[in-house]
């Protein structure tokens, strides 16, 4: 089936598979700091303060829980979410930022998830914790992809944990010994058996989204940005979530096109 | 398309996205439930000289007829108004616009031909 795949592409695909996730160094920046630039003048905007340069982005995001109480962060991301939605260019600037990842895992007929979630961990805060969890437990397709932006460097607990594809096949196995289990006594189970990925700005992370991952309270003395986005082939089964109310179409095809308005010719008697 | 939401359902989305769009919201109105009818979507599109527009629940209660749903798509382009709609926040202003609906469609009219199961 995947015989006449390139050998970057199988490859790729292999460690996909067998990782659960890639993560791949972008050599031109331009669309990750398009979107980081988005935030950073948003955000300096609700805080009522000057936004930094390019250079001092990195400085200014890692240390906006200096800026922030956590009982304003919610509406504080909710601004910001809805503000990098709305930019016209935002969501173009993510699907470049992992073009040849998603081409070559996922397809290169795509739907996109219509509205891109932000996550601001803020060092030792405990309400914006993800316990642990698969996606499509909850109404994913499988046939998803989930890709992951940092916009800091991310590394030990200011970061995401993903269980290791080998591992999980063993809990899917005995998937009834976990039923009832909290999701912390889940994670307890499985704490061992996590990737915790290290990752810096500039690079890009896909990852497996039915591999249970979430996150722990950031014990790091600085504040986690990353965004996270679905994309699935547009013609792959879809689970709760609809083309239309949660995906989007974003790179139709000619010849779809054309099939879709195609009509067999009528013949009259 | 065999889809059904019920209507303060469907009237708790339009307000919500009345609001956050400030949007005025003005009156709510209700197609006959008879298949196919789009009587009271194109008594509304008569109408429209004294609204601003439109705002429907989902993209997918226009027609399904792709004739009929183009045409009422250019109706509104042609009169300067807009329709917008709750679920999917999405609106129709321009030509850009309703390729981007049409497009929707087509796909979704074609999806039932493609692997379902997951």
């Amino acid at each position: 089936m995947s015989l006449y795949l390139e050998k970057y592409e199988s490859e790729l695909s292999k460690k996909f598979i067998k990782n659960g996730y890639v993560i791949l160094k972008k050599k031109n920046l331009t669309n990750l700091k398009y979107i980081r630039s988005l935030i950073i003048k948003k955000s300096a905007q609700i805080l009522g303060i000057k936004p930094p340069n390019d250079k001092a982005s990195e400085k200014f995001l890692n240390n906006i829980h200096k800026d922030i109480k956590i009982k304003d962060l919610n509406n504080f991301r909710l601004k910001i979410i809805k503000y990098m939605n709305e930019d016209k260019n935002f969501k173009r600037n993510y699907f470049y930022s992992a073009k040849d990842l998603l081409f070559t895992l996922v397809g290169n007929e795509l739907a996109m998830q219509s509205r891109v979630n932000l996550s601001i961990q803020l060092p030792s805060d405990k309400s914006s914790l993800l316990p642990v969890h698969s996606d499509i437990w909850s109404g994913d397709s499988p046939f998803e992809a989930v890709v992951w932006l940092p916009m800091v460097n991310c590394h030990s607990t200011k970061t995401m944990y993903l269980l290791k594809p080998e591992k999980y096949n063993k809990i899917h196995k005995n998937f009834s010994k976990y039923i009832g289990k909290s999701s912390l006594d889940f994670y307890r189970s499985i704490k061992n058996d996590v990737k915790w990925i290290k990752i810096n700005f500039g690079e890009v992370l896909i990852f497996n989204q039915a591999l249970p991952h979430g996150n722990v309270v950031n014990k790091e003395n600085e504040t986690r940005w990353s965004m996270n986005c679905r994309f699935k082939s547009l013609y792959s089964p879809y689970g709760d979530k609809k083309i239309g109310e949660f995906f989007e179409p974003i790179t139709l095809r000619a010849a779809s096109k054309i099939g879709m308005h195609y009509h067999l010719p009528k013949i009259n008697d | 398309m065999g889809e059904r939401v019920p209507q303060n359902i469907q009237n708790l989305v339009i307000r919500d996205f009345c609001e956050k769009n400030n949007l005025f919201y003005n009156l709510s109105v209700s197609e006959y439930s008879m298949p196919n009818s789009y009587k009271i979507l194109d008594q509304i599109i008569e109408e429209l000289k004294s609204l601003d527009g439109i705002v429907a629940y989902s993209v997918f209660q226009l027609p399904m007829d792709n004739k009929k749903r183009y045409t009422v798509l250019s109706q509104i382009i042609k009169k300067n108004k807009k329709l917008y709609f709750a679920l999917e926040n999405m609106k129709l202003v321009n030509q850009e616009d309703l390729e981007k609906i049409e497009n929707m469609w087509l796909i979704k009219k074609t999806l039932p031909n493609c692997l379902k199961k997951i």
